[in-house]
């Protein structure tokens, strides 16, 4: 007897070790699950960046309003008049169409 | 096609039949469902639902969408030919995206370098900015029109239209609206968009009073976020400069913006005439009063800014007085629906008015239930800006391609989250 007796050694892992090795397998996933979102939502960051350049052109821009727009000004009371006088209307509005009703 | 009046472009964006892998982010960015095809076979742009915002082209992970209309050689020819006045109207989202081509930082404002690179090729320039601030004049006596006469009752002698106001810059906006919800189109401001209003200033008032030139003689390159912008300066009826000088004596049919280039298209003319523009002089035309514009006229570019402008002035014409705080905060930012409300005191009849605002952008997710809410009468609102695009017009279907898609890695600034 005994020859090919063989007895398969156990791969015994205990609670705590199981406990162990389920947290670090676990920490590893979400941190790379993490990261990865990270890094899609951060394909859109240069949306934020972009709108940031724009405030960064009001912050240093010398006149802030519209309506304190000296070039602007001056086209009104040299050309156009005042805003929704007839000239600007005539340049400056326009209409919409029904698309559903073109051939 | 269906849909299209005479003259209009009516192709814009195309798949590239060879490009697509089937992989359906198109569809995901599409506003309108415009874009068919199953998932692993090829896809196509249906044009008659499309209003060409150009979404799913910059968002294509493969490249393989395109803008077909190129006119980039035909602008070369313009400023050659020395008879020719060739005005550039620059838009707000040009100049912090412009320099991404070449090999800048997203965001980074490059105003000067891009005044000093179009002066050297032989452009004039009329600020799209400048366009803006005069459309914030037109747009907001309208709406300042409508409050007098539907809320406070007073009469009025303009043809005014329904509230709430929609803004109208946007052209994806304008076509989707005319597309799906013709209904809503009484309530869309009358005041065309700051490229349609920088056309024919400069063939009336540029033309006369500016450069002295006639207006035959002027060519006007609209650079653009957009691809929409494309389509609508081809819509027949934005010819007004020539007919406004029918009544002056001078005849000839020529449209008010002569053709468009988005940012991309504008950097691709400038490496063809070498201009090295990293190295640019830079100019800031400060005798010209088309290029002076305001702060208010340049957040015309970002979701909201278009809001904030209007409330700056309305609030100036309402009460007399400045705004003290010009950042108005509730408006800004990349929320998908935006909402505020303003109290200002009237000085002409010292009652309170309160306007209701609202702003929409990323037309996909946000646009349909503000726009509903109107139809059925439900809007609590006065006043709404649309913008197609998630973000504005600085993440318009014309800029330069997601410069962080491709390479994360050559770009720390963009990943590192503190930054």
């Amino acid at each position: 007897m005994a020859r090919y007796d063989y007895v398969e050694k156990a791969v015994t892992v205990s609670r705590r070790e199981f406990l162990g090795i389920m947290g670090v397998a676990g920490a590893v996933l979400w941190t790379g699950a993490y990261a990865a979102t990270d890094l899609v939502q951060d394909r859109s960051k240069y949306i934020k960046m972009r709108a940031q350049g724009i405030y960064k052109d009001d912050v240093k821009a010398k006149v802030r309003q519209s309506h304190n727009n000296p070039g602007l000004q001056q086209m009104y009371s040299k050309f156009a008049g005042k805003p929704l006088s007839h000239l600007s209307e005539e340049l400056f509005h326009t209409r919409y169409i029904d698309r559903t009703k073109l051939g | 096609m269906k849909g299209f009046q005479a003259q209009e472009l009516n192709n814009i964006i195309e798949i590239d039949r060879k490009k697509c892998k089937g992989c359906d982010s198109c569809k995901a960015f599409c506003p309108t469902d415009a874009i068919s095809g199953k998932y692993g076979a090829v896809h196509r742009v249906d044009s008659e639902k499309c209003i060409f915002c150009g979404q799913c082209l910059v968002n294509c992970p493969f490249g393989a969408i395109k803008d077909t209309v190129d006119t980039v050689d035909t602008v070369i020819e313009k400023l050659k030919n020395k008879q020719m006045t060739v005005v550039a109207t620059i838009a707000p989202a040009v100049r912090v995206a412009i320099g991404e081509e070449f090999g800048m930082e997203p965001g980074t404002l490059v105003t000067e370098k891009l005044y000093g690179a179009l002066k050297k090729v032989g452009f004039k320039i009329l600020d799209t900015n400048f366009a803006a601030d005069h459309t914030i004049m037109e747009e907001g006596s309208e709406l300042i029109a409508k409050i007098r006469h539907y809320i406070l009752g007073e009469p009025t002698e303009h043809h005014l239209g329904a509230l709430p106001q929609f803004t109208s810059c946007c052209p994806g906006w304008v076509r989707y609206a005319e597309l799906y919800y013709p209904g809503i189109l009484p309530n869309l401001s009358s005041a065309k968009s700051p490229m349609m209003m920088a056309g024919p200033l400069a063939k009336t008032y540029g033309a006369k009073e500016i450069w002295h030139v006639n207006p035959e003689d002027m060519y006007v390159v609209a650079v653009m976020p957009c691809t929409g912008k494309k389509f609508e300066a081809s819509r027949p009826e934005f010819a007004s400069a020539s007919e406004y000088w029918k009544h002056h004596g001078r005849t000839g049919h020529y449209p008010d913006v002569d053709t468009v280039l988005t940012t991309r298209d504008l950097a691709r003319l400038f490496k063809k005439l070498n201009i090295d523009f990293n190295n640019v002089e830079p100019f800031t035309d400060a005798d010209n009063p088309l290029a002076q514009y305001s702060g208010a006229g340049t957040i015309f570019g970002n979701t909201g800014g278009v809001m904030e402008a209007a409330l700056r002035t309305a609030y100036y014409v309402i009460t007399g007085k400045e705004l003290e705080v010009l950042e108005y905060t509730p408006v800004r930012g990349l929320k998908g629906l935006k909402e505020a409300s303003v109290t200002m005191k009237d000085a002409k009849t010292g009652k309170d008015i309160t306007l209701k605002v609202a702003v929409v952008h990323g037309a996909k997710e946000n646009l349909k239930p503000v726009v509903e809410a109107v139809l059925a009468g439900t809007s609590p609102y006065h006043f709404i800006e649309v913008m197609n695009c998630p973000g504005g017009c600085v993440n318009g279907g014309g800029q330069p391609i997601n410069p962080m898609g491709t390479s994360w890695l050559g770009n720390w600034k963009a990943i590192l989250p503190w930054s």
